[in-house]
């Protein structure tokens, strides 16, 4: 085990924008002289070209260059790169890139743009602190009764213009990290400041809620053969036509009419769905004065769900369960009804049609088709993963042992994991693309959940070995993410191995007090190379801080050229991607 | 189908082995003759061939026949392999070299073909070092095929197909040809076949086989199609014409689990890295020549009027890349074949030499080094120069490294005083000439020089009036036959001439654990030039005995201890220097070799026990066991224990043994030229090595391992000395000192900055991480308005491309042209 990194207090970027006609903007701004900065032997890379900079501007000792195409902060105190030269840039930080000049205010900074202005101040955060604000941020504009994914706005970057409705396509797995993020944020207080502290309180009250919402989707479709939608709507949230969608009446739920659902020819089709549900977890919608009818529900569900909901089991049963034996019962009926369903179901997630749904497939016969054969490597190690929680949470073993065993002994299924690396990269020759830039970037948060969970519980030291060896050739590709919502689970799951902790904290540090999407500019950095890739896609071959970046959930390139947040500017996402880090790093000791 | 047999129709051509160039170019035209004909003349038939340099002849030589293998091309009918312009030695050119060989080739098949080659071929070259794949997929290949070792040299490696992986986290799929690249005739073709089609069997996948008469080319003959055929249409379905890119590919297409390896390919031929001398130290110098003086040609092309000479460097690295050819360089061709060697490689060094003095000519122009009244009137009396003595003379002290370097530097005339730009005094020492007349003495003085850049000192003449200054404080000492600097000291034993104590004064220890560097020589009459079969050469036949000793140099600047060693006929004199502010002891070598089939070692042993050995590989650095095998190494072998290591760096050697604690580098290897399992019929032989050798070596102590210690640095500032250019007098606006490139990481350096091939202006930067430890690094380079960051893994290397406006894209070695 790593000594514990003492995470310090950082700077973080609160940016407020101003038109040019807002009062509130000093007039000693627009008389501001701007000095050209000499940049003459400047010994780092910066983010302009340097005969771009046109302005500058001394707030301490730090110094501020602006330039046609965004402002650069120099503090030569700084250790880390990253820290010593800074980028704002438009739209998040900045009215738009042209920067005109700059008059510091203390230790803050006013910058007249083209187009606007911004006052900057760069306050030193802590980053429970830094939690604190996004996950308040989260509860007050991305909660859609306990689910956390994101919220659309009609006005970029005002978050009071946001959409009440609005869904993900991966809601289930979005808000079930959302939500062990919460719940190790609550076993972390309750471990330091004890169980009646408000603070523990008060994270019990947000872990709870957000895994009822996770739980309600594991019961939503009625089918009552544990079928997991991706999500649900209510009656009056616009029905979007990206899959395939049941509107539930009484005991019946019809097919909704979608492009997909056209596709698949099921449109109209009617199913089952008057199976009895928890009304601990009906009351995030019935005390909103929905009832059941008129609930839309998503099929098609994905192993994303499914993993994350797998891995969610065990730490809700662990860490909030135990304090909460209503929720954990329904919590471990659930996880043996979906286990059930795989298991009863030949290892496939079998949705109304009879046949699996298009992701959520771990039998041998999909693995060896073309496409299955290289998803095979981690859809073995997932459902091997579903078993050992199972066994763990429920304390029963029968059943799941059986199939477990069946799975390992007579199928080889713990053999798969540990070629993940070689059969990817293979598929990467015939299908002329870049590993590990071109991959689908979503399976890494997939990889993550099922390999903590293999190594975390699985005791015998061969599988063990197997399955951390599994884990690790996944290592290539998520490595360079520098991600501790992946790299904090490696580090409890194969504790040997090396992990630059330093390019974690400054994950931390660097990630913005806000998830509101509002962009930022990449193109025409000067200081950052660009590569080709085979696949026809621009990369950055350097990771910037996430300040400098994308606002996205942990499925996408962080490396990615063309730096569209996930949800375009005009979207507030979920704190997720930090809570869960943070409070999963806090929880098993590495940062304090 | 699984067992599919993948029939490749080949020629393997030596341009050079048992004949000269010319007889080699005249095989490639008859063989790509031949080989338009019998596509022509059979259906199915696909025709495999690697080497741009083949196919440039071709072009060059007969255009229509080129043309026609074009159209060929574009349909699929012969495939053009292996992106490099030769299969060379895979051990012993440099990461730039195999840059260039793919920048050159893979280039000259897009321009010429509309496409690069995917594969990469090398069947014949003996050893495949552990980074290739990273030289390979920089170079826009992916798969890999090679032969050797075989099975009975390497049993520990994969058979069949495997992916090989390298430390910086590339990867090729390689195919490992079973037994032979050209099998030819019903008999041969019948057993490969056969071996082929049960290795299908036990593999669960296809296999390649390849036919085609080689070495002297020719390639796949009507008789071999023909039984091909009849065996095809006799119901061999598993059976089909074929190429190794459709081979890879269909491969990969199908649902298979390989094996990996993540080691270098040894050992077939561990004499090769011996073999022929003159051949090695052409190749060191030029590689290092060409680098650095293209690196001063883009600076001085980029703030002058000097146009850049990127074509010229161009011819010159083809000939570099195509003396790399594995019989060339492995020094097992025919003596007369490296007469047309030394020419090719003189005429690539001299096209070196003239860019780089143009160059730094062109830079110091733009420096200031314009003294007030020093235009005034004088009377000279000299006979080879006019000068002032009342002034110091400017010389300009260039450093082609990415790192700060501080040196010894040689200039002509001796001095009273030396400073630098600064005004500070700088050591120096008069020492003697190589020319025997004149004032006989050069000025030897430890310059410091920034990264990538230059420095000016003042030098005045002995004669001059020099007024009194106080000389810098020396670390050197010399006590009878012990010497010391500051960092290292070393005693020399009256007796044997050898060196009985080295201590590293950083932490006082002693590094030696027995005498080092008395030197041994060996018995090679078994071994042929390639010593197939034998692996290490430990048949001792004694030791030199020492002719004489003493100190023939004691001063501020450096102290020279002379060594004479003779057995039989020949000699060896050794000359230590120990230099001001040296880490190393350089050891400069004159050795007349009169004794056929013999090898000359020149040992060291570290003290302490759990040896580990370690070598620096093209783009990176191995360690291998210490169990006294031959192996390849580039510029140093290190011998560790305990905490304390030893390097050897060379300024031309390629191989070492390291037997327990003692390392020995391979200095001599006399043997005959092209002796190929030979009975060695009588005649009047001619050897390898035989007569006058000049080289240089060095010894370099360290605590820790290699990986941790600076050996890196030491080894490129060895090979890559300063370059102290006299200047005249006159104003100029640039300063007196300055860097060209600022990397802010030690174990990242510069291996070339050049123009990109397309003309499009755009700079290239190639940096590579040295020490096998990832790194992100600043680079800026103000003469490119550039500023960038770059993440580098263990020995990774990354090609930079920047435009005129100073915006950055990362390549690979193609510079981004075929994208």
């Amino acid at each position: 085990m790593l000594k514990p990194y003492k995470l310090k207090d950082h700077i973080c970027r609160f940016c407020k924008l101003f038109s040019l006609d807002d009062p509130a903007v000093p007039k000693a701004l627009f008389e501001a002289e701007a000095i050209k900065p000499d940049l003459t032997g400047f010994p780092y890379p910066l983010p302009s070209k340097k005969g771009d900079y046109t302005c500058s501007a001394k707030t301490g000792e730090v110094l501020w260059f602006g330039a046609s195409n965004g402002l650069t902060r120099y503090d030569e105190r700084e250790e880390r790169y990253e820290d010593k030269i800074m980028y704002f840039s438009a739209d998040r930080d900045l009215p738009d890139n042209n920067v005109r000049a700059l008059l510091p205010d203390g230790e803050n900074l006013w910058v007249l743009t083209e187009k606007g202005a911004t006052y900057i101040e760069m306050r030193l955060v802590s980053a429970e602190e830094k939690a604190d604000i996004l996950r308040a941020e989260s509860e007050k504009y991305v909660d859609r009764r306990g689910m956390k994914t994101q919220k659309y706005l009609t006005e970029g970057r005002n978050l009071d213009s946001i959409l009440p409705y609005g869904h993900s396509d991966n809601d289930g797995c979005f808000t079930a990290t959302y939500a062990m993020g919460e719940i190790y944020r609550y076993a972390v207080y309750k471990r330091e400041k004890g169980p009646d502290h408000p603070d523990t309180v008060t994270a019990r009250k947000y872990a709870t809620r957000a895994a009822e919402a996770t739980l309600l989707l594991m019961h939503i479709s009625g089918r009552g053969d544990g079928f997991v939608a991706r999500t649900y709507l209510c009656p009056d949230e616009p029905v979007p036509d990206d899959g395939i969608f049941f509107r539930k009446q009484g005991d019946t739920a019809v097919c909704l009419e979608t492009t997909n659902s056209k596709e698949w020819d099921v449109v109209g089709a009617e199913c089952f769905c008057g199976a009895e549900m928890p009304e601990r977890l009906t009351k995030l919608y019935t005390d909103l004065g929905y009832s059941h009818d008129g609930i839309v529900y998503k099929a098609d569900t994905s192993s994303d769900e499914i993993s994350t909901h797998f891995v969610f089991f065990k730490v809700c049963h662990d860490l909030l369960g135990c304090d909460d034996p209503e929720l954990d019962e329904i919590l471990v009926s659930t996880c043996k009804r979906l286990m059930n369903h795989i298991i009863d179901n030949g290892y496939i997630l079998r949705d109304f049609t009879g046949r699996a749904t298009s992701w959520a497939k771990w039998n041998e016969e999909y693995f060896n088709t073309d496409f299955g054969y290289v998803d095979a490597c981690l859809n073995a190690s997932q459902v091997l993963m579903y078993h050992l929680v199972t066994m763990d949470i429920t304390g029963e073993e029968g059943k799941w042992r059986e199939s477990y065993d069946y799975l390992v002994n007579e199928k080889g299924y713990a053999d798969y994991g540990r070629k993940h690396f070689d059969r990817l990269f293979q598929a990467s020759i015939s299908g002329e693309f870049d590993y590990p830039e071109d991959i689908m970037y979503g399976d890494h948060m997939l990889a993550t959940c099922t390999f903590f969970g293999l190594c975390t519980l699985e005791k015998n030291e061969e599988l063990l070995a197997k399955y951390r060896e599994g884990y690790k050739s996944w290592r290539s590709s998520i490595a360079r993410e520098h991600n501790p919502g992946y790299d904090i689970p490696y580090m409890v799951a194969c504790p040997d191995n090396d992990v630059d902790i330093e390019a974690l904290a400054t994950w931390l540090y660097r990630t913005n007090a806000s998830r509101l999407a509002a962009g930022v500019s990449l193109i025409g950095r000067h200081d950052i190379p660009v590569k080709k890739l085979q696949a026809g896609t621009d990369e950055i071959s350097v990771l910037l801080p996430p300040d400098e970046r994308f606002i996205s959930k942990y499925d996408r390139n962080p490396f990615d050229y063309k730096n569209e947040d996930s949800g375009g500017i005009m979207c507030v996402e979920s704190a997720y991607v930090y809570g869960f880090a943070y409070w999963m790093g806090r929880y098993y000791g590495f940062f304090e | 189908m699984k067992n599919k047999l993948y029939a490749v129709g080949n020629a393997h051509l030596d341009p050079i082995w048992l004949w000269r160039w010319q007889e080699g170019c005249g095989e490639v035209l008859q063989t790509f003759r031949s080989a338009v004909d019998r596509i022509k003349e059979y259906k199915g038939f696909v025709f495999t061939c690697s080497s741009a340099s083949y196919y440039k002849w071709v072009e060059e030589i007969d255009p229509a026949l080129f043309e026609e293998i074009r159209k060929l091309v574009k349909k699929g009918k012969w495939v053009p392999v292996n992106g490099w312009w030769v299969q060379p030695d895979c051990n012993m050119p440099d990461a730039e070299s195999f840059a260039r060989q793919a920048l050159y080739s893979q280039l000259y098949y897009y321009e010429k073909f509309g496409k690069i080659c995917k594969t990469g071929y090398n069947v014949d070259s003996f050893g495949h070092s552990a980074m290739l794949p990273q030289l390979l997929n920089k170079g826009g290949m992916k798969c890999y095929v090679m032969m050797r070792p075989g099975n009975h040299e390497n049993s520990d490696m994969p058979e069949n197909l495997f992916w090989w992986d390298s430390a910086d986290g590339s990867r090729v799929l390689t195919y490992r040809i079973p037994e032979a690249y050209g099998a030819s005739g019903k008999k041969d073709i019948d057993r490969q076949l056969s071996i082929a089609g049960e290795r299908a069997e036990k593999s669960g996948h296809g296999m390649m086989f390849f036919f085609g008469v080689g070495n002297h080319g020719g390639g796949p003959t009507k008789g071999d199609i023909e039984y091909l055929n009849e065996l095809m249409d006799d119901g061999y379905e598993e059976l089909e014409f074929s190429s190794p890119d459709e081979y890879f590919e269909e491969v990969c297409a199908g649902q298979l689990d390989i094996p990996s390896w993540n080691n270098e390919l040894q050992h077939h031929a561990s004499g090769c890295y011996s073999a022929t001398s003159m051949v090695k130290q052409l190749n060191r110098k030029a590689e290092n020549w060409l680098a650095s003086a293209e690196k001063w040609n883009s600076v001085a092309a980029k703030i002058s009027d000097l146009p850049a000479a990127t074509k010229a460097f161009g011819d010159a690295w083809k000939e570099v890349c195509f003396n790399q050819f594995h019989d060339i360089l492995c020094g097992c061709s025919i003596m007369e074949a490296y007469d047309d060697v030394r020419d090719s490689m003189g005429y690539a060094m001299s096209i070196a030499a003239k860019e780089e003095n143009k160059a730094l000519l062109k830079i110091a122009g733009f420096v200031d080094t314009w003294l007030d009244g020093v235009s005034d009137s004088v009377s000279c009396n000299e006979r080879h120069h006019c000068r002032n003595l009342n002034f110091p003379r400017p010389i300009i002290v260039y450093n082609p490294l990415s790192f700060e370097v501080e040196q010894a530097v040689r200039t002509y005339h001796p001095s009273a005083r030396v400073t630098d730009c600064d005004g500070n005094d700088v050591l120096f020492q008069n020492v003697r000439s190589s020319r025997s007349n004149d004032s006989h003495l050069d000025t030897e003085f430890i310059a410091k020089v920034p990264a990538f850049g230059y420095a000016t000192f003042w030098l005045w003449h002995a004669d001059a009036p020099v007024e009194k200054f106080e000389k810098p404080a020396t670390s050197l000492r010399c006590d009878g036959l012990t010497v010391e600097n500051k960092f290292i000291k070393v005693t020399f034993n009256e007796k044997t001439g050898g060196i009985s104590s080295l201590v590293n004064k950083e932490d006082g220890k002693e590094y030696l654990g027995s005498e080092s560097c008395v030197p041994v020589v060996i018995d090679n009459s078994e071994p042929d030039t390639w010593a197939h079969n034998i692996f290490k050469f430990d048949k001792t036949l004694g030791e030199m005995k020492l002719d004489s000793i003493e100190v023939v140099e004691n001063g501020d600047a450096r102290i020279v201890v002379r060594t004479k060693h003779v057995y039989n006929g020949s000699y060896l004199k050794q000359d230590f220097i120990l230099a001001e502010s040296a880490k190393i002891l350089r050891v400069k070598c004159k050795a007349l070799w009169q004794e056929p089939l013999t090898i000359l070692k020149m040992p060291v042993t570290v003290s302490g026990s759990n040896p580990v050995s370690a070598y620096e590989i093209p783009a990176g650095i191995i360690r291998r066991k210490c169990v006294g095998e031959e192996d390849p190494a580039l510029t140093w072998g290190d011998v560790s224990a305990d905490g304390k290591g030893v390097s050897v760096i060379s300024d031309s050697k390629y191989s070492y043994d390291c037997n327990g604690n003692t390392l020995r580098l391979t200095l001599i290897r006399n043997c005959i030229f092209a002796d190929h399992y030979s009975d060695r019929p009588a005649a009047d032989f001619n050897y390898t090595d035989e007569g006058m050798n000049r080289f240089e070596y060095a010894l370099y102590p360290h605590s820790g391992e290699a990986e941790n210690s600076v050996i890196q640095h030491q080894a490129a500032m060895f090979n890559n000395r300063l370059v102290a250019i006299p200047v005249g007098y006159h104003k100029g606006t640039m300063p007196k000192k300055q860097s060209f490139i600022s990397i802010d990481k030690p174990n990242v350096s510069m291996m070339s900055f050049k123009f990109c091939e397309d003309g499009s202006g755009d700079a290239v930067i190639r940096l590579r991480e040295m020490y096998g430890k990832p790194v992100k690094t600043a680079v800026v380079c103000d003469i490119l308005e550039a500023g960038f960051y770059a993440d580098f893994n263990p020995f990774e290397i990354k090609t930079f491309r920047i435009d005129k406006e100073g915006y950055v894209r990362e390549t690979n070695f193609l510079e981004g042209i075929p994208e």
